[in-house]
């Protein structure tokens, strides 16, 4: 099988989902020697902006998006395996992201931290019910270009601004976004975060978009 | 002055069945959690909960302070507590987190983290759950207290996010037959906590449905009509009190739903176009609008009391024309809520919402 057909097996298992299938389609990739970067940037990455824009078109729904997180994340394991300087060369970018204090939902989050993943992200996820102090901590030590604070519970904003005003207070420089159907606009600037998506692929876009620019910058 | 208790319940019975004759204003409905009770109380969730004669009291002080005519109990709702009832049916009381100032909540997917814990699910027995023993203790005082006929809640996809988290939802695509077998033992177990509520407290005057599925950020359609639907059209066959649909969800079912199963209302805060609701009252003339588009994280939150007051003011002149309409900020009232811009809400209903209404067209 040609390089370019085995990448396209690999992206459509990926977007259909299919664990096994992209599991044995990656160890047959790296079996015929195809490059890795082209697994990551040909076939992983092209398939969880396909499954992002099936979203966006309401053909796929979050059950879709997890099924290819997972994928996604066998994928990248594989290849960390047999490429330990991936995760150095080819990262886009890093981001430290959990759940905030009181609120224990991680759905949203899982989805957005499984995608990032596959789109060569280094992701440091903290979990759920995570205290202001936390963040903090872990954003000294990891020093992240992107703190995702993540809530689904309408009373979880005031925490999100808890956790925003102690990382400011601490010195940490990197850019906050807050995820959860309770953010908007509005709440966002209210609390001091430097951006706001509703759900979990907008996570993404707005995370690439702040990388980027701040990669720019 | 007293609230007048009699009146609120003439006032939000009439409008969600449709009787606009002698209705004097339009009725205001607040789901009024434990973090807001703490908040105008000043005590801990544990202690509004410690008795029934505590929490009762603390949801009519809180009620009447912001002057809702409504008066619903937090625990009696298909979410926590439900999960809570199968978490000590189960020995998984280390999944319940208790917090100082807001809500019990469950690790979401450690009581069904298995297959195996599916299979072997016990249906909790709601007469011997302590928490629920409370609810419907509560639920006695509250409509002695103040004749407002209590309601519980029921909801299969809340309770199932709760149980088995994140993998519920890859469960729908790859094994749809356990999922169901998961929902088949949370609606037995809602039956029970029905039963009980029928023994304990009496007729159920009215359904809280929670219905989680039905928003497009969580399913299509036909899969919410799989996991949900097709389990309230069971209980309406088991429960002849009418249902309202409640959904906090940013991109809500509401139209598709009301084509397919019956309720009397619809509860919720999106889409934000005033125009979706005007059009929604008009296909559907016997659904009581209960919020359309007062969502708590917009003006009540980042707003000041004018903007909240211009809010009530769009609805009430929009959908309060003809009855069936009940101001109604969605979901709970997080704590960042100034209370000067709750207590607008009030006063924009006393200034625009005595009958009759002048509309917008």
């Amino acid at each position: 099988m040609k390089n370019e057909e085995m990448l396209t097996r690999i992206k459509n298992s990926i977007i259909e989902g299919e664990l096994e299938k992209t599991i044995d389609a990656i160890n047959e990739a790296l079996k015929i020697e195809v490059d890795y970067k082209d697994i990551l940037n040909g076939a992983i990455i092209k398939g969880a902006i396909e499954v992002g824009e099936l979203y966006e078109q309401e053909e796929y729904f979050l059950a879709d998006m997890l099924m290819t997180g997972d994928a996604i994340n066998a994928a990248m394991n594989i290849l960390k395996d047999s490429f330990i300087e991936i995760a150095e060369e080819s990262s886009k970018g890093s981001i430290l992201i959990g759940t905030v204090e009181g609120d224990i939902h991680d759905i949203g989050k899982s989805l957005v931290v499984s995608l990032l993943n596959g789109q060569a992200f280094d992701v440091i996820d903290l979990g759920t019910d995570i205290p202001p102090e936390e963040f903090v901590k872990k954003a000294k030590e990891f020093k992240p270009d992107v703190i995702g604070l993540s809530g689904l519970l309408t009373m979880s904003i005031s925490k999100m601004h808890e956790t925003i005003l102690l990382l400011k207070k601490e010195g940490i420089p990197s850019k906050v976004i807050i995820g959860g159907g309770i953010v908007s606009k509005n709440s966002c600037a209210m609390i001091g975060a430097d951006d706001c998506a509703k759900d979990g692929w907008e996570g993404i876009k707005k995370i690439n978009k702040i990388i980027s620019n701040t990669k720019r910058g | 002055m007293p609230y007048d208790r009699t009146k609120s319940v003439i006032r939000f019975m009439k409008t969600l069945t449709g009787h606009v004759r002698g209705l004097d204003k339009v009725p205001f409905f607040a789901i009024i959690d434990e973090q807001f009770i703490s908040r105008i109380m000043g005590i801990t969730t544990r202690e509004i909960l410690s008795s029934p004669e505590t929490y009762a009291n603390c949801l009519i002080k809180t009620a009447d302070f912001i002057k809702a005519d409504t008066i619903q109990i937090p625990s009696a709702y298909a979410g926590p507590a439900e999960a809570y009832a199968f978490a000590e049916a189960n020995n998984k009381m280390d999944s319940i987190k208790w917090y100082d100032y807001k809500p019990l909540a469950i690790k979401q997917g450690e009581v069904c983290e298995t297959e195996e814990d599916i299979e072997k699910l016990e249906i909790p027995e709601h007469s011997k759950i302590d928490l629920w023993d409370t609810t419907y203790k509560t639920a006695n005082i509250i409509r002695e207290k103040t004749k407002f006929p209590q309601g519980m809640g029921l909801g299969i996809w809340s309770v199932v996010q709760e149980l088995r988290g994140v993998n519920a939802f890859k469960d729908i695509r790859r094994n749809p037959d356990l999922l169901l077998k998961l929902c088949e033992k949370i609606y037995k177990s809602q039956l029970d906590s029905y039963n009980n509520w029928m023994e304990k407290v009496g007729e159920v005057r009215l359904v809280m449905y929670t219905g989680y599925a039905f928003n497009k950020h969580m399913m299509s359609f036909e899969d919410a009509m799989k996991y949900e639907g097709q389990f309230i059209k069971r209980f309406q066959k088991e429960i002849k009190s009418p249902f309202f649909l409640h959904n906090c969800g940013t991109k809500p079912y509401f139209r598709e739903v009301c084509n397919e199963i019956d309720f009397i209302a619809v509860n919720g805060s999106h889409p934000l176009d005033i125009k979706y609701w005007i059009d929604f009252k008009k296909d559907f003339p016997k659904v009581t609008i209960m919020g359309a588009n007062i969502d708590v994280s917009r003006e009540l939150l980042t707003g000041t009391p004018q903007d909240v007051e211009e809010k009530v003011k769009e609805n009430i002149i929009n959908l309060a024309p003809g009855g069936r309409y009940i101001v109604s900020p969605i979901c709970c009232l997080p704590w960042g809520v100034p209370l000067p811009n709750v207590l607008a809400i009030p006063k924009a209903i006393e200034k625009y919402g005595h009958y009759p209404i002048k509309g917008a067209q």
